[in-house]
């Protein structure tokens, strides 16, 4: 009849079994920055054109290689609370800009790492949180006077490909001319008129074989399908939409046919054949020569369309009709009745293509003008084309921010270093102890510049010490580190270079990771509940033994 | 050996003093945990769930809901402020802290060999005069003085988010409450709306005066915007609903089947129709717009017949929704299309989608007299949405208690303050032996101005004292927490619920009367359990 051991009196034995309980200082803040410190330093070498690319395996043993961001932290499924708090914030970053997900990770996790000196020395989350603040609103107001270049018209594909260009860059260094130019060609087709700018309508169509240089823009929608009826090509095509599938009528309630005699069978069948057929005639009377059906096109359906020289394709994804009616003008029609003449949808073709022993179905537009455009990414391996196809997502995202905000300011840490010196010398002017937060805040920046030099294989403290000393001068506020210099030129103006950044990434990237690094600190009890059950996860495959 | 293990000897049992000892031990353990929270310079809290998602708060109700405390006097204090904030909406960490410190000072007396009966007879005497007390401090208040409304959201707001956000919060509280008060009805804070949006940061969330759905309309070429509209909400199903009894067609021919299929459709036709004619008569010839909300389903033939009359038609709304949309716009909600006519519309402003990532949001908002609205919240992250979330409920109650209560306490402390002295005085003037339990009750009240003395970082002891000081003297007064001098709560604007307060005693009380009379604590002893 023992009765229990008695644990410990506090709180913690007041919580269920199997729940932790961490406070203060020592136990909560100081482990939460070493946490994040640790996953920081994990990305930090994926930052920039020369940053090294990681591999992933996810827990369904999916595949990744990439140097992406988002996409590590996707896969990696963090589950440290603090350093979840960092990818939520990089999520965000992800979610509003697009781009620069690594920029806030790194950010924060420096914030949090330069405050542990700080805490150690006795100053309070809450003065750290309040120097920061500061410094952040501080580094808002200068980085907008950093601004070098502004894109006034988004239609202009010189500019605009230089701001695509060094987003490019940092994903799939070496391409970034070829990719930028796709995207640019891309965008600014379809950039509308009055409405804002859809990320969405710029698709993106992985086929495998060849090399990415065969890679191209279409204007219009590729389908990776074939067609259905025989006929493959079709210029000048009106087309039709419909959303049903393209079949004989049916009631909702069960239908029973009744038959008496085998007259009346007879007369059934071709009398539901000659329905199709003449429903079929009507269609192509209305001017139509291309059919889109969302759903299945029954064989005897086929050989109607077939007979009258219809085009056939059918589309699966709900999503892509949409798109396609988009691209033609076509109104989608729920049932199966001739198309009035606005109903047609417009393509100058559609054609079967073959790429690789793929057949995809393109219905282009020629001319300049489009709605959704597509590129077609080529590539030797699945990873491989995953990984530009990031790269393209992120260049079109840098191509929205533009149309929304030309503002840019020069990348390559130029602007790290500046707001760095800059935030520097307003934190001497804060009275409090705010101020060794806030120059804190400010030397966080340099790991920018930093990360570059090193990852690019520079004399990182020669190039450093040169980055400085420029940004001392009035005239050198754009001066960043040149990756690829060599001992002499160890900086350049990026604004000349043309690597430029868009204000908006940063802006956000800055306002992001100063809340997380925020958030992180102001938390002073950690209390996680048992891990809930399910199936426990797989140990990790034992490495070979060689 | 007590005699219940003579019974049952898988028993467990704690007797006498270690009983007493052991619910102090639980009850101090809670207050370690919970003293950090109170007030606006309190820390946070990160809670991590089983299945590991992040919960980051200094509420104390949220806390305690999510600890899973398993100790049984710790879980019956942590019940009651839940409770409490049930009722009142906030005041759970006072309680938690008050209850905790009566046992703490009572224990004093204990050790001494007093008998507990007495100090809980002493404790129902304070809390009867702390109620009178109450009474004579309370500050009237009525709906239209939005000021000090503003000033009682803002202190119960400031103490669960940051106070950034909690100034944007307060502005949003107090007047979605003055909107949804309807003359000579209970104030129904379910015509409150909180629709999340997860994108920018906290400090952009708004009040809509009207509604938002979390729903778009379902047809790619109906209208995105609309202004000036029409709104017609009703419950009446567009799409074909198959018969109740198993029922089936026979036909012969094609032709037949042809017919069929298009009576089959003529009665839902015929109902859509009766919308676009009055549509036609209310609209035609004006720039307004129509929306059509519907309970039931609307299937994608009526969609599309009502997206070439321009008009923006939502499907599956919510139940909860409908109610909240006559009230926002007006009109009444129709169940049948038969008698319709322009009064039974309602009427907003703006009508527009949004589209957030996969999601579709409606707005119907600018609505002329909206008696029904929505705090649309944005937060970067779910926990942050959560935090703002539950600061919201707590708002808004806040200014809710205030209406209802017509009278608010000045606060930072100024109550207690208040309190301590007037019963000190009750405590001189009682020669009976339960003194001592109004002494405790004195003592025991200052935990919250040290407290808040404590997570603002001044020296308890120096700022308490002069404090207790200065309350001598003065009516009123509170703790300043920015310079840690005292002041007067009433002339900066920090006021707290009447209701929350007069609760958060009377409760502390009750808990810790029964606590202290606790003298065995047993747990039966099942054989299918460990240990």
């Amino acid at each position: 009849m023992a009765l229990h051991v008695p644990k410990a009196p506090g709180f913690s034995q007041m919580l269920k079994e199997g729940a932790r309980h961490f406070s203060g200082l020592e136990e909560a803040v100081f482990r939460n920055i070493a946490a994040c410190k640790e996953f920081v330093n994990t990305i930090k070498t994926a930052y920039g054109p020369y940053g090294m690319n990681k591999i992933i395996i996810n827990h369904i043993d999916k595949l990744f290689v990439t140097n992406d961001a988002a996409t590590i932290v996707k896969e990696l499924e963090i589950e440290h609370p603090a350093a979840k708090v960092l990818v939520l914030a990089s999520n965000m970053q992800e979610e509003e800009v697009g781009d620069g997900t690594n920029f806030v990770l790194i950010l924060a996790g420096t914030l949090l790492e330069e405050a542990l000196p700080l805490l150690k020395m006795g100053m309070t989350p809450a003065d750290i949180i309040e120097g920061y603040e500061l410094a952040l609103k501080k580094a808002l107001e200068v980085l907008k006077t950093l601004t070098c270049e502004e894109i006034k018209d988004p239609r202009d594909e010189a500019a605009v490909l230089k701001a695509v260009r060094s987003s490019v860059m940092s994903k799939q260094f070496g391409y970034e001319d070829f990719l930028g130019n796709l995207i640019t060609k891309a965008c600014i087709s379809i950039l509308p008129e009055e409405t804002t700018f859809n990320v969405d309508n710029v698709r993106i169509q992985k086929i495998s074989g060849s090399s990415i240089l065969s890679s191209e823009t279409v204007l219009g929608m590729v389908f990776k399908r074939g067609v259905e009826g025989e006929i493959t090509k079709m210029s000048g095509a009106k087309v039709v939409v419909y959303t049903c599938p393209f079949d004989i009528a049916t009631t909702e309630t069960k239908g029973t046919v009744l038959i008496k005699t085998a007259a009346e069978l007879h007369s059934f069948s071709s009398g539901e054949e000659s329905q199709l057929e003449s429903q079929i005639t009507a269609i192509k009377n209305a001017g139509v020569n291309v059919v889109v059906a969302g759903g299945k096109i029954s064989d005897i359906a086929l050989h109607f369309l077939n007979k009258a020289g219809l085009m056939a394709v059918r589309l699966q994804s709900k999503f892509d009709i949409r798109r396609l009616c988009k691209v033609t003008g076509a109104v989608p029609l729920p049932i199966l009745t001739p198309p009035s003449k606005e109903e047609l949808g417009y393509a100058d073709s559609v054609y079967i293509d073959e790429i690789g022993d793929n057949s995809i179905v393109v219905f282009k537009l020629d001319g300049k003008e489009s709605r959704i455009s597509t590129i077609i990414v080529r590539g030797a391996t699945e990873n491989y084309m995953d990984d530009i196809e990031r790269a393209i997502d992120d260049g079109v995202n840098t191509f929205k921010l533009i149309t929304r905000d030309g503002h840019m300011v020069p990348g390559g840490g130029a602007v790290e270093a500046e707001l760095a010196k800059q935030v520097r010398d307003y934190s001497e002017t804060i009275p409090g102890l705010e101020r060794y937060a806030a120059a804190k805040f400010a030397h966080s920046l340099t790991i920018f510049p930093k990360i570059l030099a090193e990852s690019s294989g520079l004399q990182a403290r020669t190039a450093l010490q040169q980055l400085y000393e420029g940004h001392r001068t009035p005239e050198g506020v754009n001066l960043g580190i040149n990756i690829q210099g060599e001992d002499d030129k160890l900086i350049i103006d990026c604004h000349e270079a043309g690597i430029l950044d868009c204000l908006s990434l940063k802006e956000w990237g800055l306002k992001f990771a100063t809340m997380a690094a925020c958030t992180v600190l102001r938390i002073d009890q950690i209390i996680m509940a048992k891990r809930a059950g399910g199936p426990s996860a797989k140990p990790p495959a034992q490495p070979d033994d060689d | 050996m007590a005699a219940i293990t003579l019974l049952n000897p898988k028993a467990e049992v704690v007797r006498k003093t270690e009983a007493l000892s052991m619910n102090q031990s639980a009850a101090k353990g809670l207050q370690d945990v919970m003293k950090t929270n109170l007030g606006p310079r309190g820390t946070m809290k990160m809670l991590v769930s089983g299945a590991g998602d992040i919960k980051i708060t200094k509420d104390g109700n949220v806390l305690l809901k999510e600890m899973q405390i398993q100790h049984p006097t710790a879980s019956l204090i942590a019940r009651t402020s839940t409770a409490m904030d049930d009722i009142t909406g906030d005041g759970t960490t006072s309680t938690v802290l008050l209850i905790a410190e009566l046992l703490k000072k009572a224990d004093n007396y204990i050790i001494e060999g007093v008998h507990p009966r007495l100090i809980t007879e002493g404790f129902t005497v304070a809390c009867k005069h702390a109620m009178e007390v109450l009474d004579s401090m309370k500050k009237t208040v009525s709906l239209d003085d939005k000021e000090t409304l503003i000033a009682v959201a803002r202190t119960a707001l400031n103490t669960k988010v940051e106070s950034k956000v909690a100034e944007v919060l307060t502005q949003i509280c107090v007047e979605a409450v003055q909107a949804i008060k309807l003359p000579d009805k209970p104030l129904d804070l379910h015509m409150i709306e909180i629709m999340t949006m997860q994108s920018r940061l906290e400090s952009e969330t708004r009040l809509v005066r009207g509604l938002v759905l979390d729903h778009g309309s379902r047809h790619p070429n109906m209208p995105k915007k609309l202004t000036n509209a029409y709104i017609l909400t009703c419950n009446v199903s567009l799409e074909f609903e198959k018969t109740e009894i198993n029922s089936g067609f026979f036909y012969k021919s094609a032709q037949e089947r042809e017919k069929l299929v298009a009576s089959e459709r003529e009665f839902i036709e015929l109902r859509v129709a009766k919308i676009i004619a009055l549509k036609k008569s209310v609209c035609d010839g004006t720039d307004k717009g129509f929306v059509v909300i519907n309970q039931k389903g609307i299937d994608p033939v009526s969609l599309d017949m009502l997206a070439r009359e321009g008009i923006m038609a939502l499907r599956r709304a919510k139940r909860r929704n409908m109610e909240r949309l006559t009230l926002a716009c007006g009109g009444v909600a129709m169940n049948s299309l038969d008698d319709l006519t322009e009064d039974c519309l309602g009427r907003a402003g703006l009508v527009y989608e949004h589209v957030l990532g996969e999601t579709k949001y409606t707005f119907v908002s600018d609505c002329p007299n909206p008696h029904s609205v929505t705090v649309l919240v944005h937060g970067p992250t779910s926990y942050a949405i959560t935090q703002i979330q539950d600061a919201l409920r707590d708002g808004l109650r806040a200014v809710k208690n205030a209406v209802e209560d017509g009278g608010v306490l000045p606060g930072g402390g100024a109550v207690e303050l208040k309190l301590r002295h007037e019963l000190k005085k009750v405590a001189e003037k009682t020669k009976e032996k339960y003194r001592v339990g109004i002494e405790a009750f004195c003592d025991a009240l200052l935990v919250i101005p040290k407290t808040l003395a404590m997570n603002s970082g001044f020296n308890t002891q120096e700022v308490i004292t002069q404090l207790d000081y200065d309350a001598k003297e003065n009516d009123s007064i509170g703790l300043d927490l920015q310079t840690g001098k005292s002041m007067i709560p009433t002339d900066l604007g920090i006021l707290d619920n009447y209701s929350v307060k007069k609760q958060y005693i009377a409760s502390s009380v009750i808990v810790a009367s029964n606590l202290l009379l606790v003298d065995e604590v047993m747990r039966a002893g099942m054989s299918s359990l460990k240990g």
